[in-house]
C-alpha cells in the first residue's frame, strides 16, 4: 500500500499536464529568485569585490565563467539522468526534460568556453590552448550539440529521443575527466577554485558574490528550462483535451 | 564600490575590455535562453489554434457530407 502511494507521486510528477500547470505558479518567485540573485551577483563581483594580486581585474570573469561551467556541467547529469528514466520507465515528461536540457547546457558552456578564453588572453596570453581542461569542455559542447541534433535524423520522436538518451549517457564519461583534467593532466588552467573537501581557496570577500552568481545560475538554469519544457510540452501534446482547452481558454480571454 | 569612478569602473586598469565583453557576451546568450522558448510556446499556441479550426472545419464537413448523402 506504502510503495504504491510512492508510485503514484512518481507517475503524477510524470504527467506532463501536472508539469504544466505547477509550474506556472513556480516560475514567478523562481524569476524573482533568479533576478535578485544574478543582480546582486553581477554588482558585487564587478564593483565590490577587490582584484586578484596577480590577475589584477580580469580575474571578475570568474564571476560569470566558473557559475557557467558548474551549471553546464550540473545540467549534462540532469540530461543525461532525464534521458536514463525516460529509457527506463518511458516517462514522456522526462524525454521532454531532456530536449529542453540540451540548448541550455550547450549555451552555457558556450558562454564557459567564450569567457575563458577571453579571460586567456590577458592571463595567458593566448585566446585558446589545447588544454586538457579546455578540450574536454569543448568535447561537452559538442555532446550536447549531438543530442540537440539527433531530434531532426529521425522522423519519429520516439526513436530520436531513444538515440539522445543513449548518446547522452555515453558522454556522461566525459563529465568527471573535465571534473578530474587539472588534476589528472599537467594544465594551463588553473586548479579548482571550489573543491568539496577543503576550504576554497579564494578569500571571502572574492568567493561570496561568486557563490552568489552560482547559486542565481542554478536559478537560472531552473527558470530556462521550465520555459522550454513548457513549450515542448505543447508541441509534442497539442492532441491532448487540456492542451486543447487551454489554447481556446487564452483565445476567449483575448 | 571598489573603484573611485564610474570611468575606473568601466576601464578596470586596462582589463576593462576583457571583462566586460565576457559579461555582455554572457547576459546576450542568457536572454536568448529566455526569449528562445517563450517565442516557441507562442508559436506553439498560433499552430495549435489553427490545428483546433482545422479540426472543426473537417468536422463541419464530414457532417455535411453525411446530411448530403441521407437527403440523396
Amino acid at each position: 500500500m506504502n510503495l504504491n502511494l510512492q508510485w503514484t507521486w512518481f507517475h503524477r510528477l510524470g504527467s506532463p499536464r501536472w508539469f504544466y500547470q505547477k509550474t506556472q505558479r513556480w516560475l514567478p518567485w523562481l524569476s524573482f529568485i533568479m533576478l535578485s540573485l544574478l543582480v546582486a551577483g553581477l554588482v558585487w563581483g564587478l564593483a565590490y569585490a577587490p582584484p586578484d594580486a596577480k590577475q589584477g581585474n580580469s580575474f571578475r570573469i570568474i564571476y560569470v565563467h566558473v557559475p557557467a561551467s558548474v551549471v553546464a556541467l550540473a545540467g549534462y547529469y540532469l540530461m543525461a539522468i532525464a534521458g536514463a528514466v525516460g529509457l527506463i520507465w518511458r516517462i514522456k515528461l522526462s524525454y521532454m526534460l531532456m530536449r529542453s536540457a540540451a540548448p541550455i547546457g550547450a549555451a552555457l558552456t558556450f558562454i564557459a568556453l567564450v569567457t575563458g578564453a577571453i579571460w586567456g588572453k590577458p592571463t595567458w596570453g593566448a585566446y585558446w590552448v589545447w588544454d586538457a581542461r579546455i578540450t574536454s569542455m569543448l568535447i561537452l559542447l559538442f555532446l550536447y550539440i549531438g543530442v540537440m541534433a539527433l531530434r531532426h535524423t529521425y522522423s519519429s520522436h520516439e526513436a530520436a529521443d531513444k538515440a539522445s538518451a543513449i548518446l547522452g549517457l555515453v558522454g556522461m564519461v566525459n563529465v568527471p575527466i573535465i571534473y578530474k583534467s587539472v588534476d589528472w593532466w599537467q594544465t594551463l588552467h588553473q586548479p579548482a577554485t571550489i573543491k568539496f573537501t577543503g576550504a576554497p581557496s579564494m578569500h571571502p570577500d572574492m568567493f561570496m558574490p561568486l557563490v552568489v552568481m552560482i547559486v542565481g545560475f542554478y536559478a537560472f538554469y531552473a527558470v530556462s528550462l521550465i520555459l522550454f519544457t513548457r513549450a515542448e510540452i505543447l508541441r509534442r501534446e497539442y492532441r491532448a483535451s487540456w492542451v486543447k482547452q487551454l489554447v481556446t481558454d487564452k483565445l476567449a480571454e483575448k | 564600490m571598489y573603484f573611485d569612478s564610474l570611468q575606473q569602473l568601466i576601464f578596470m586598469d586596462g582589463h576593462g575590455v576583457y571583462v566586460w565583453s565576457a559579461f555582455i557576451i554572457s547576459i546576450v546568450v542568457m536572454v536568448g535562453l529566455m526569449v528562445k522558448p517563450l517565442c516557441q510556446k507562442k508559436q506553439e499556441f498560433k499552430n495549435i489554434q489553427l490545428h483546433i479550426k482545422l479540426q472543426q472545419v473537417n468536422q463541419a464537413a464530414t457532417q455535411k457530407e453525411a446530411l448530403d448523402a441521407s437527403h440523396s
